[in-house]
């Protein structure tokens, strides 16, 4: 009797616990963005697939074309290079050679990006602040 | 000299913290109760010395006596006052001396009530903890995180400030204090669960010490909490509150976990139930703080390999092992008389929802601290770089909310032990309707989306029940008086009469207030980016905004451009916006500030996302957010509602006894009598 009593008050918590788990993994393993450089994102393109990744470089001096709300230059990291097209404008102090994050996905050898943020270099820096230069 | 001053305060308040454990442990081994009262004395002394350290900071911040390294770091001559001030707590060493101050603030206020009772060897190992965790602060600050170190070599003429984002609105000087409270607060009940782990009175009678500091605390880090939205939202112009980054979610994470402990400590005084679950929620609450304070100021959030640069960051982690191991040993020591008396008799009672509600929060907790930490030992694991995204948190977190909102709107009406099919019928009945009939108006005027529908409906619920209930509770007081008392002062009555039970609903209201407006702001919320010519306009959801000029000031601290816009709807003025760009000396990166138009409907927020180029056009992004305002509003809501469950009672009130405790209003009087009442 109180073997069932307690059967069923556990037998909702643990099917809330196995559903809540299950729920994470796959929440969890398709919203993973990697941070790679220029050169490990070219690596690791076959893998990556068109899943979501930050690439970090440098603006190539000269390569910035920007018209009408969409900007579109090359980052390298000195070992590759990649172009990147950013549907939106720049953010302030984006210009020839800023270090800068770009977010996207892989489309063909080019890189489609979304979110483009100005690497920071100061000390304590909240994520979000790099999300907002973008936005 | 100040170098000086403030060390030996330091050194001070860390021997009178060692100095302090010895006497109370000693005296509680002898049972020698003026041991224990001298013990005691050295709390006081340590509060004397973290004031003095404080004070001698604040004076080197606001002499600008850079021969401190951390003034010369975080000070300027050109920094306002307010926020040469606030630099107490803008870097590392700084914070650590905050909390090292609130700490003793709150042993103090501990040792003060209970002085009397020292002999109590639950209050002495209270004590005794309370002191051992002011020995690791005060620990840190001599060594790794030391504030009073001084500058190497020559003084320099200026210093380098504090960083841009914390000088640039005043919230920042209001929301890092409230935060460390609420934190701090935690240790408290976090040492007198300790004491009743220690001394084998794992009974109630613990509880009841805590009950006000845990709720304080709580009000406290949920007023941290939402200044902390408030100051993102007006500040770093990206037009949301909360991006669920590691510094956000370290000040959630033990708030989840203190929701959770404050709904089910009432099942524990109650009913005698979930003992080992109580006290494992504040091991737990006490452990994500110090998880918190490792996040937020080893800079291992940067990357996992910066924060062994410092010891501050390891010296947090061993200390948050320790914490976890002492708590998770001590519970596992004292499994024999945790047991509890009582069992759950009925999957529809109050202590059957209070048992889902922490279940849910316990989940939502998990979830939180899984993305949180993720990152961190992925990178430890395999040096893989990788964050994981928003919409996990989102997805993951909405259905998790929307179930806690049911429970809140259901739980409060249902009876201990098991519900009658009639007795829930009498009390959900209306609300239920109410909540049906909100949900069709809204669908059939156009809102779309089954989360947002879901949570509107069951805000709508959860108001109706409580409302529901305090009507209820003013009646039956009304009609029970002789003569019948004013509706005003009934309504006061019955509020003071109980204040855990109605300021707790008034923090239901507050919650609500709070869903709606995460749902709509998140579920309808626009934003563009456009890109104007001097005098040229866009229109954005019914908005043209209208571009009118730029200007540039200059001033020593920073460089100011800010656009002149002008936002008309329907032909009607709304606001003329001017979102700015601060570039500061020495920064390499421009701050932008955004312009916001508040009102009760929607927000129009703007920002500038570049100053103008060579042909003269800037790029301007628009957000229309709608019913921003009332997540700021529901917070006050909250913490009002918990400022008042936590006042104290009058002395007439308190002869009530703990009886009256979180029990459910007088039952109902037949509403035909109720209706026809003069109102």
């Amino acid at each position: 009797m109180r073997g069932l009593r307690r059967a069923r008050t556990l037998v909702p918590v643990l099917v809330c616990v196995v559903a809540i788990g299950a729920l994470l993994v796959g929440g969890l393993s398709r919203n993973v963005v990697y941070f790679r450089t220029v050169s490990e994102a070219v690596s690791s393109r076959p893998s990556d697939g068109s899943g979501r990744l930050r690439v970090a470089g440098a603006v190539v001096p000269g390569s910035v074309v920007s018209s009408g709300g969409e900007t579109s230059f090359e980052l390298t990291d000195g070992a590759a290079t990649v172009r990147v097209h950013h549907h939106g404008d720049p953010p302030e102090l984006f210009e020839d050679g800023a270090p800068v994050v770009s977010e996207g996905h892989w489309l063909g050898s080019e890189f489609d990006s979304d979110r483009l943020m100005i690497k920071h270099g100061s000390e304590y820096e909240p994520p979000a602040v790099t999300q907002g230069a973008a936005k | 000299m100040k170098s000086q001053l403030g060390s030996l305060a330091v050194a001070a308040g860390f021997a009178a913290s060692v100095v302090g454990i010895a006497v109370l442990g000693v005296g509680l081994r002898r049972r020698d109760t003026r041991l224990l009262r001298l013990g005691g004395r050295f709390v006081p002394i340590v509060l004397v010395a973290a004031l003095a350290a404080a004070g001698v900071m604040e004076w080197a911040l606001v002499t600008h006596d850079f021969s401190l390294r951390y003034v010369a770091e975080n000070g300027s001559r050109t920094t306002p006052l307010l926020y040469t001030v606030a630099g107490l707590w803008a870097a590392l060493e700084g914070s650590i001396l905050l909390w090292g101050l609130i700490l003793s603030v709150h042993l103090t206020l501990l040792w003060a009530k209970h002085r009397r009772r020292i002999d109590d060897p639950l209050v002495g190992w209270a004590m005794l903890v309370g002191l051992a965790v002011a020995v690791f602060f005060f620990g840190l600050m001599l060594g790794p995180a030391n504030p009073f170190h001084s500058l190497h070599g020559a003084v320099p003429a200026d210093g380098r400030g504090p960083n841009p984002l914390l000088q640039n609105h005043p919230l920042m000087a209001v929301h890092p204090p409230m935060l460390y409270l609420g934190y701090v607060g935690f240790t408290v009940p976090f040492a007198f669960a300790i004491a009743a782990l220690v001394t084998g009175r794992v009974g109630e009678g613990w509880l009841a010490e805590t009950r006000r500091t845990t709720l304080l605390a709580w009000g406290f880090l949920t007023a941290g909490i939402v200044l902390g939205a408030w100051w993102s939202y007006e500040v770093l112009g990206w037009g949301g509150y909360f991006a669920w980054d590691p510094v956000e979610n370290a000040s959630l994470l033990p708030w989840l976990t203190a929701t959770a402990f404050l709904h089910s400590l009432m099942v524990q005084e109650r009913r005698g139930m979930l003992r080992v679950w109580n006290l494992s929620l504040l091991v737990a609450t006490f452990s994500l703080t110090i998880l918190g304070t490792f996040l937020t100021r080893s800079g291992v959030v940067a990357s996992v390999h910066a924060f062994t640069r410092s010891s501050i960051g390891p010296a947090l982690l061993g200390f948050l092992a320790v914490v976890s191991v002492v708590g998770v040993g001590l519970i596992a020591w004292r499994a024999d008389r945790l047991a509890s008396p009582s069992q759950i008799s009925s999957p529809v009672s109050r202590d059957a929802a209070f048992l889902a509600n922490n279940v849910v929060f316990g989940g939502l907790a998990f979830v939180v601290l899984l993305g949180t930490t993720f990152p961190l030992l992925a990178e430890a694991i395999t040096g893989d770089q990788l964050s994981v995204g928003e919409p996990y948190f989102e997805r993951m977190s909405a259905p998790l909310g929307i179930a806690l909102l049911f429970l809140m709107a259901v739980a409060p009406n249902l009876p201990w032990r098991a519900a009658g099919r009639d007795v829930l019928r009498r009390r959900l009945a209306r609300p239920a309707w109410f909540a049906a009939g909100t949900m069709l108006v809204l669908a059939l005027a156009g809102a779309t989306g089954v989360a947002q529908l879901a949570a509107f409906g069951l805000a709508a619920f959860a108001l109706a029940a409580v409302v529901t209930q305090i009507t209820t509770a003013v009646r039956a007081r009304r009609h029970a008086s002789v003569p019948r008392m004013g509706v005003v002062r009934a309504a006061v009555r019955t509020f003071t009469g109980n204040r855990r039970l109605y300021g707790g609903l008034v923090v239901h209201v507050g919650v609500v207030l709070v869903a709606v407006a995460l749902a709509a702001s998140q579920g309808y919320s626009t934003k563009r980016e456009v890109s104007l010519a001097r005098g040229e306009s866009a229109t954005v959801r019914g908005y043209r905004v209208t571009y009118l000029g730029t200007t540039a000031r200059r001033t020593p601290q920073k460089t100011r451009i800010a656009a002149t816009i002008d936002v008309h709807r329907g032909g009607a003025r709304v606001a003329t916006l001017r979102p700015a760009l601060s570039i500061f000396p020495g920064a390499t990166s421009a701050i932008g500030t955004p312009s916001v138009h508040t009102s009760p409907v929607r927000d129009v927020y703007l920002t500038l996302v570049s100053s103008p180029n060579e042909a003269g056009r800037i790029t301007v992004g628009v957000f229309v957010n709608p019913m921003v305002m009332w997540l700021w509003l529901g917070g006050a809501v909250m913490v009002g509602g918990a400022v008042f469950a936590a006042w104290p009672d009058r002395r007439r009130a308190r002869t009530r006894g703990p009886a009256a405790v979180g029990t459910p209003p007088a039952p109902a009087a037949p509403d035909r009598v109720l209706e026809g009442a003069p109102a």
